[in-house]
């Protein structure tokens, strides 16, 4: 700590008081603000080095007896937000990973072809960078330790994307919700899904995390002559990400209604890419998306494909509070109604829509609610007549009657582990690029399957890729 | 007894003719004033036996009954005499000699003989129940470890397990717990071979997990008796006795003692 009286003026403290203020640094007249600040200097510069002004100007003349003192740790520590940073990176390539020749891309073709199934496909570049836009790549899974962003078609893939495109081909709106085991893939699955909707050309619009609309960690705001809240700044930062994915597609697409009531200037001949980026204003933010989404709803628009992860987080009462000080629930959020009426049915889409929701189990809130609606969906799904489906528990009370209307008739996607043949191609591919050092034979594969308790993937990996044994 | 014996028998035991100053007790067996008369008559006698028959056939090694002997130690407990290790090895060898007798021409006297020697209980006349392989093609296994007792039921099938009916990775989070539930069956080459069905009570993961590889190690042996050797090999037959040891009185814990304090 630097001592209490200055070094360089020679005046005592005690007569230092008795100066005239003039000579007094500026700074003390003027506490409250700097014009600049060399705190962050001189902390860099007293961690840098013993050169620093704050130690005493003899210290080299000085005897030290006994043993010399340890100096504190040389590396730099890092900056505020920079481990986060590190700890949420995307990395999608590794130049040390050996490349995989010879395999297919992705097309709107394979992704519904059965044949295809069990094949492990690459990522087509353009769509790699809208699934990053839209955030559909998510810092747990492995694509680090890959040349080039890879995928297995499973199964359940070319189900799903079946269904999508089916649904969409009919102008009809299919309600899916996706659900399964700790690990079992649900999110790539839902990333499969954003990849079909952005090689079919439909509008694509992606809330990564639905914890964020939910934990109180955005801002909200009263919307004016409603019961809702919006979140500006989220909704500003997703229409650059619809803007910057859909754009071509959007581009297209003119401006048909009035927008009387919008506080920006919105003219008919303007496009829709043009209206969504037409304000970077979080007072504005809302009313746009509002108009943008009619706009998106009239007839002769391109399908939509509207995904959320993480579903459980938007059907609890949310952390944020109204005025009153009470809870709000999170379909009192305008982006979460929107999404949940959409997913309830009761936003008609002309154009056909894919509503996915993707449930997530590692981080989630347990809610009797959900569970029970949508061990009713999977029963009627599964042909259950009235009388089977499942009951509510009649001593709960706590039943939320807003989580059984958004999830009123949803198909029930639920995964489980990858077949053995899957699971064969996948880590042929694992073999391929050089993170699996092992033969890929019958024997080894079927250890590694039952091992991943019937190949469950995230396990699959962690009994494949991560085996600190050395293997043969 | 033998005494009396001795004293009533002495004067009947003697010729009619002769004249007997007085009748003095005399022990039956000769060396009743040795230390060990019992063990001293049993070997003379086994001795007598083995010069005796020891030419009768014999049958080939390894085929005759498998007897459990007294060890030295549990002979000594049985008769009470302080018996010498080196005398009871050379006896104990010539009654294992004239064990191997053919059981056909086993003579009366060498049965009677060699009897003190075996243990009252022939351990090795206790076979395991078998356990067949039921109609469904199940075999059932229980193996303990610790705490845990595990009942496994295993079909042939393609690698699946259930265990408290949750699949693998959500019975046991950590992978090494895995492959020890499985290691019978890993170890073997087998794991896609059979489906498991599997209840485990007790205990934590690790016994959990070692009393699940006895106990599906146990039930593959039903199916192939022939993994027995090597699955004793990869120790998964044996169950280990290590449990927890008890708390004993003054100290913390089963070892441990309080600090030590000044007064």
């Amino acid at each position: 700590m630097a001592s209490t009286n200055c070094w360089r003026c020679l005046a005592r403290p005690s007569q230092r008081l008795l100066l005239a203020p003039a000579s007094m640094t500026a700074a003390s007249s003027n506490p409250t603000s700097a014009a600049f600040s060399t705190s962050t200097q001189l902390a860099a510069r007293s961690t840098s080095g013993d050169t620093g002004m704050s130690r005493h100007i003899r210290t080299g003349k000085r005897l030290i007896l006994g043993k010399k003192k340890r100096q504190g740790d040389k590396h730099k520590t890092p900056g505020p937000g920079e481990r986060k940073a590190f700890r949420k990176r995307i990395q999608l390539s590794n130049d040390n990973a050996l490349v995989v020749p010879g395999l297919a891309e992705l097309t709107a073709q394979n992704v519904v072809d059965p044949g295809a199934v069990g094949q492990v496909v690459g990522i087509p570049v353009d769509v790699v960078d809208q699934l990053r836009t839209c955030e559909a790549f998510k810092s747990t899974q492995n694509w680090g330790l890959f040349r080039s962003p890879h995928m297995l078609i499973r199964k359940e893939t070319v189900d799903m994307a079946q269904q999508l495109t089916d649904a969409v081909a009919k102008k009809e709106t299919l309600r899916m919700v996706v659900t399964g085991d700790r690990g079992s893939g649900k999110s790539i699955l839902g990333l499969q899904a954003l990849a079909t909707g952005f090689l079919n050309k439909w509008v694509v619009i992606n809330i990564p995390e639905a914890q964020e609309l939910t934990t109180a960690a955005t801002e909200y705001s009263t919307v004016h002559n409603s019961d809702m809240f919006s979140q500006p700044v989220y909704i500003v930062k997703l229409m650059q990400a619809i803007h910057k994915a859909n754009g071509p597609i959007l581009s297209q697409c003119r401006v048909e209604l009035d927008h009387m009531q919008l506080p920006i200037s919105v003219t008919r001949n303007m496009s829709l890419a043009a209206l969504i980026n037409a304000t970077k204003e979080p007072e504005f933010a809302w009313p746009v998306f509002q108009a943008f989404w009619k706009e998106l709803l009239r007839p002769g628009r391109p399908p939509i494909m509207f995904a959320l992860d993480g579903l459980a987080h938007i059907m609890r009462v949310s952390d944020y509070r109204s005025p009153a000080f009470e809870l709000i629930h999170s379909h009192d959020l305008g982006l979460v109604r929107m999404f949940a009426e959409a997913l309830g049915g009761k936003t008609p889409f002309p154009n056909g829509a894919a509503v996915l929701a993707v449930c997530s189990r590692g981080n989630a809130p347990i809610l009797p609610s959900m569970d029970k609606a949508l061990e009713q969906a999977a029963a009627i799904q599964a042909g259950a007549k009235a009388e089977e489906v499942p009951l509510r528990d009649a001593f709960y009370r706590k039943y939320d009657e807003r989580v059984f209307e958004a999830l009123r008739g949803v198909r029930v996607l639920d995964v489980r582990g990858v077949t053995k043949h899957e699971a064969r191609s996948l880590m042929e591919y694992w073999a391929a690029s050089g993170v699996l050092r092992l033969r890929v034979d019958e024997k080894n594969v079927s250890d590694r399957w039952t091992l991943a308790g019937g190949g469950v993937l995230a396990e699959m990996e962690r009994v494949s890729l991560y085996d600190i044994r050395a293997t043969v | 007894m033998a005494l009396l014996e001795a004293l009533s028998g002495a004067p009947g035991g003697g010729t009619e003719g002769v004249q007997v100053t007085f009748a003095r007790p005399m022990p039956v067996s000769p060396s009743y004033f040795s230390r060990q008369p019992e063990f001293n008559d049993s070997f003379v006698l086994v001795q007598d036996l083995a010069r005796r028959f020891g030419r009768l056939p014999t049958l080939p090694p390894g085929q005759a009954e498998r007897v459990a002997w007294k060890t030295k130690e549990q002979y000594r407990l049985a008769i009470g005499e302080a018996v010498k290790a080196r005398d009871y090895a050379a006896c104990i060898g010539l009654v294992k000699r004239l064990h191997q007798i053919h059981p056909d021409l086993m003579p009366e006297e060498v049965k009677q003989g060699i009897r003190p020697f075996k243990r009252d209980i022939n351990i090795y006349l206790n076979t395991p129940k078998l356990m067949p392989v039921d109609r469904f093609g199940r075999s059932h296994g229980v193996g303990k470890r610790k705490s845990s007792i595990a009942r496994a039921w295993l079909v042939e099938g393609m690698g699946e397990v259930l265990i408290n009916g949750k699949t693998l990775n959500d019975a046991f989070g950590r992978v090494h717990d895995r492959e020890s539930a499985l290691w019978g069956l890993k170890s073997m080459d087998r794991i896609d071979k059979y489906n498991v069905w599997a209840l485990v009570e007790g205990g934590g993961t690790t016994g959990q997990a070692e009393a699940l590889a006895m106990a599906i190690a146990k039930a593959l042996v039903v199916h192939e008796p022939a993994l027995k050797t090597p699955l004793r090999k990869a120790g998964c037959i044996t169950r280990d006795p290590r449990t927890v040891e008890r708390k004993k009185p003054g100290h913390v814990k089963a070892r441990k003692m309080p600090a030590w304090v000044k007064r």
